[in-house]
């Protein structure tokens, strides 16, 4: 069965609703609604393997902040996001901290990493 | 008293770290930020999610990456910034301006010229009438936003949205992701308040539901929140007899609007627009006080922080330019007209001195192509549709005005084609 999904671009602040159809097979025949490349890539992937990144705190020791915000480096498997979150909320980390620190390499087996997202002085 | 300061900032988050930038790089010896927090950054240390900077940095980073990379490069070029320290007073006259800081005291400071980038604050609860009771458990978004991303706390388990703007919407997707529960986001308008793409990707993605032309109508609970009843409400906003219903939550999160903080721009006497709530500027985002500079929130809420920078970065170069006398004082002000579908704008004069750009937002959707212009024939641009919550632009070259010695105004609009 060929198909039609619609989803609304998340690239960039503009939102493109974007219409992707899918032949008989499940494969991106055409994507419509983008005003850029990065809507075509988007719409292939959010068919394929859809992927957020993830945002969250680690709480932190010793530092001037309780807690200091991370990030997947990359885009994570969208399905996954529960799982490296609670895997995030387990990691407690000392004080200073710098940007890109990477803290928890290949999370959850998605081979994405977490890194600190802010340099964090210790007190 | 005279403490050599050429260009004075008051604030370092996006507008004010980027003003700084400009100021050096327009030629200002002495720039100076104060910023009251400990750290530097604003309201971005707290927005840890990405978003920012696509247009800047062609990537999308998160608030802290963003203000990271301007931070560094405030640094590089000698912007001097002074943490701890509160602005508490400017004088109409003198434009002096009045700080203080644990260490430092209390300090007359006289700048050459002043930039105001004070940013803005959220609508509280005591903006909207909501009757019933006042238990803890309600906050603006951006407040739960500071106790989850910075101070570890998290505000509540079960959760109410009432309004869509963007750090709502933010906020649903973060309760969902450490855990609470977001019963549904409430938008008392017909459309959304925030950005489409905040809406698929912070509700849509968790299943949380949006519901427009609702709201609260009554808060219930002694001590704290035990819950909230909704309504749908008809075309003049009343709520509709017979659609309440109630809520059981402990937590209710207020997304319905920012308001310019302009508490010190009064004390200097600058003239505040009724619209934006921000300082009347021209293109060079100089107020009415021609030694005070303007950008960011603070004279208009922006969706995006790159504008906010950008316009950071011409108010301080033009702060320096007004310490350098390079700032003619027969400048030219005409006048910027709304037309009938635009809300808001700024700047609202233009001196034709530089190329501007004009941000404006419509007053209601417009779901049909259209064109944004200003009249007389000076920008026109087709677009696929309008809405309030994503602001257009006009830009007009400073040639285009030179070239139009008679010009008495510019009007601007969004209009349906």
């Amino acid at each position: 069965m060929s198909e039609e999904r619609k989803f609304i671009c998340v690239s960039c602040p503009l939102g493109c609703g974007l219409t992707v159809s899918l032949n008989d097979s499940g494969e991106v025949v055409k994507v419509e609604g983008n005003t850029c490349p990065r809507g075509e890539s988007y719409a292939r992937s959010e068919v394929k393997d859809p992927r957020r990144v993830f945002a969250s705190t680690v709480r932190v020791k010793g530092g001037k902040l309780p807690v200091c915000p991370i990030r997947s480096k990359t885009p994570a498997p969208k399905g996954k996001l529960f799982e490296i979150a609670e895997e995030v909320a387990k990691l407690e980390v000392n004080a200073p901290l710098k940007i890109g620190q990477v803290l928890i390499h290949n999370v959850c087996g998605t081979d994405v990493d977490i890194v600190a997202s802010r340099d964090l002085a210790a007190v | 008293m005279n403490n050599n300061i050429d260009v004075l900032i008051i604030g370092a988050g996006p507008a004010g770290v980027a003003a700084g930038i400009g100021a050096k790089k327009e030629g200002a010896q002495n720039v100076v930020v104060l910023e009251r927090d400990w750290d530097l950054g604003g309201i971005l240390q707290q927005c840890i999610h990405p978003g920012f900077g696509l247009r800047t940095f062609k990537e999308e980073l998160t608030g802290p990456e963003y203000m990271h990379r301007f931070i560094q490069q405030a640094h590089e070029v000698g912007v001097e910034f002074r943490t701890n320290t509160m602005v508490f007073q400017i004088d109409k006259e003198s434009n002096t301006v009045w700080t203080m800081n644990k260490e430092r005291g209390i300090e007359a400071l006289n700048p050459k010229a002043i930039v105001l980038t004070m940013g803005c604050r959220e609508r509280p609860l005591g903006a909207i009438r909501i009757p019933g009771t006042r238990p803890s458990g309600i906050y603006t978004a951006g407040t739960a936003q500071r106790f989850v991303n910075m101070e570890g706390y998290m505000p509540g388990k079960r959760a109410v949205i009432l309004g869509s703007g963007d750090i709502g919407l933010i906020m649903a997707r973060r309760m969902i992701w450490e855990g609470a529960e977001v019963e549904g986001v409430y938008e008392v308008m017909s459309w959304p308040g925030g950005l489409r793409r905040n809406i698929a990707q912070c509700l849509d993605d968790y299943g949380i539901p949006f519901h427009l032309k609702t709201t609260v109508t009554k808060i219930h609970g002694q001590d704290r929140l035990e819950g909230v009843t909704v309504a749908q409400v008809d075309d003049h906003m009343t709520p509709i007899k017979g659609t309440e219903r109630f809520i059981e939550c402990d937590t209710l999160l207020l997304a319905i609007g920012l308001i310019p903080e302009n508490e010190l721009s009064r004390m200097a006497g600058i003239e505040i627009h009724k619209v934006t709530g921000g300082p009347v500027v021209n293109d060079l985002l100089q107020t009415t006080n021609p030694a005070v500079f303007a950008a960011g929130n603070v004279v208009i809420v922006y969706d995006l922080v790159d504008n906010v920078s950008d316009e950071g970065l011409i108010a301080g170069a033009n702060a320096a330019k007004f310490a350098l006398g390079r700032i003619p004082k027969d400048a030219k002000r005409i006048p910027v007209k709304g037309g009938e579908n635009v809300r808001l704008y700024s700047p609202q004069f233009v001196t034709g001195e530089a190329d501007t750009t004009i941000f404006m937002r419509v007053t209601h959707p417009i779901e049909q192509a259209c064109k944004v212009f200003a009249e007389p024939g000076l920008y026109s641009q087709r677009l696929r549709y309008a809405r309030p919550g994503e602001m257009n632009e006009v830009k007009i070259k400073a040639e285009q005005i030179r070239n139009l010695p008679d010009l008495s105004e510019i009007v601007i609009d969004i209009q349906p084609v």
